[in-house]
């Protein structure tokens, strides 16, 4: 797949994920929707710094560094819900 | 290091842009994970509060907002693929498509903050409402910054500053709008969606 496609590909699943954060946040406020939509959030901010960023191709620590604040926030987050 | 199994991999692996760009990513996205866990905070505290504030927001123009945001996101990658192939036309194009888009999010933005100001929902108005206008008005600030540098990349672009051999500063402007994308990305559940 080309460069472009890969980033054509990174954004419609952004915004189908987009789309599903709000269609949970409708759907109710249980503990696991809650998670789904975090999970959600999480999994955008994957397309964006492997897609958009390419960090993908980047040395991994970078990677890792960049991948942990979002995991951070969502897991932190969902720890002041519980 | 790269295996087969990994679809994403590359056998060099390279950071894009320039590394005192990543440092101050770094920097940003600190500063915005305190106002993050801030909000988070505040809101396991005020819950109630925070749930029937939240009501005053409308989830459907959080969407728009993210969308706007994601599609200039995607227009300022593909500008970079393209000068990378040593189109800097198309690049500009793409660059002027990125700050576009960016326009739809600050009309939207300025809408709600209208909308919300003439509700009286001001900063003083609660804890929430503190939270909001901090966050996202500090968010607001990087999206106009980054419109800022959309537009003087674009220009570079279309004087053919950049091409495959040289195009690290138009990564590293690039770079920190994702940054800015990527932080929005959180916020939006956070401010608009959890209940």
């Amino acid at each position: 797949m080309s460069a472009s496609k890969v980033l054509v590909a990174c954004w419609l699943g952004l915004a189908v994920l987009s789309v599903s954060t709000v269609l949970l946040g409708n759907a109710g406020a249980t503990l696991a929707l809650t998670a789904a939509v975090l999970l959600t959030a999480f999994g955008k901010a994957w397309l964006i710094t492997d897609g958009f960023m390419e960090l993908r191709h980047a040395p991994r620590a970078w990677r890792l560094l960049l991948l942990a604040w979002p995991l951070v926030l969502v897991l932190g987050v969902l720890l002041t819900l519980l | 290091m790269s295996t087969s199994a990994d679809p994403f991999s590359s056998p060099a692996r390279r950071l894009p842009g320039d590394l005192a760009m990543w440092f101050f990513i770094l920097a940003e996205l600190t500063v915005f994970a305190i106002l993050i866990l801030a909000f988070a905070v505040a809101q396991m505290v005020y819950a109630e509060q925070f749930d029937e504030s939240r009501a005053a927001l409308d989830s459907s123009i959080g969407l728009a907002l993210t969308l706007s945001l994601l599609t200039s996101g995607l227009f300022a990658a593909l500008a970079v693929e393209q000068v990378r192939q040593a189109r800097s036309a198309r690049a500009t194009l793409l660059l002027l498509a990125a700050l576009g888009s960016s326009c739809v999010y600050v009309v939207l933005k300025l809408n709600e903050y209208s909308h919300l100001a003439g509700l009286g929902l001001g900063m003083e108005h609660n804890t929430f409402f503190t939270l909001y206008w901090i966050l996202t008005g500090f968010h607001f600030l990087h999206v106009l910054l980054g419109m800022v540098i959309l537009g003087w990349l674009a220009a570079r672009c279309r004087r053919g500053a950049y091409g495959p051999d040289n195009h690290s500063g138009l990564e590293s402007g690039v770079l920190y709008w994702h940054m800015v994308d990527m932080v929005w990305v959180l916020l939006f559940p956070l401010v608009y969606v959890l209940r």
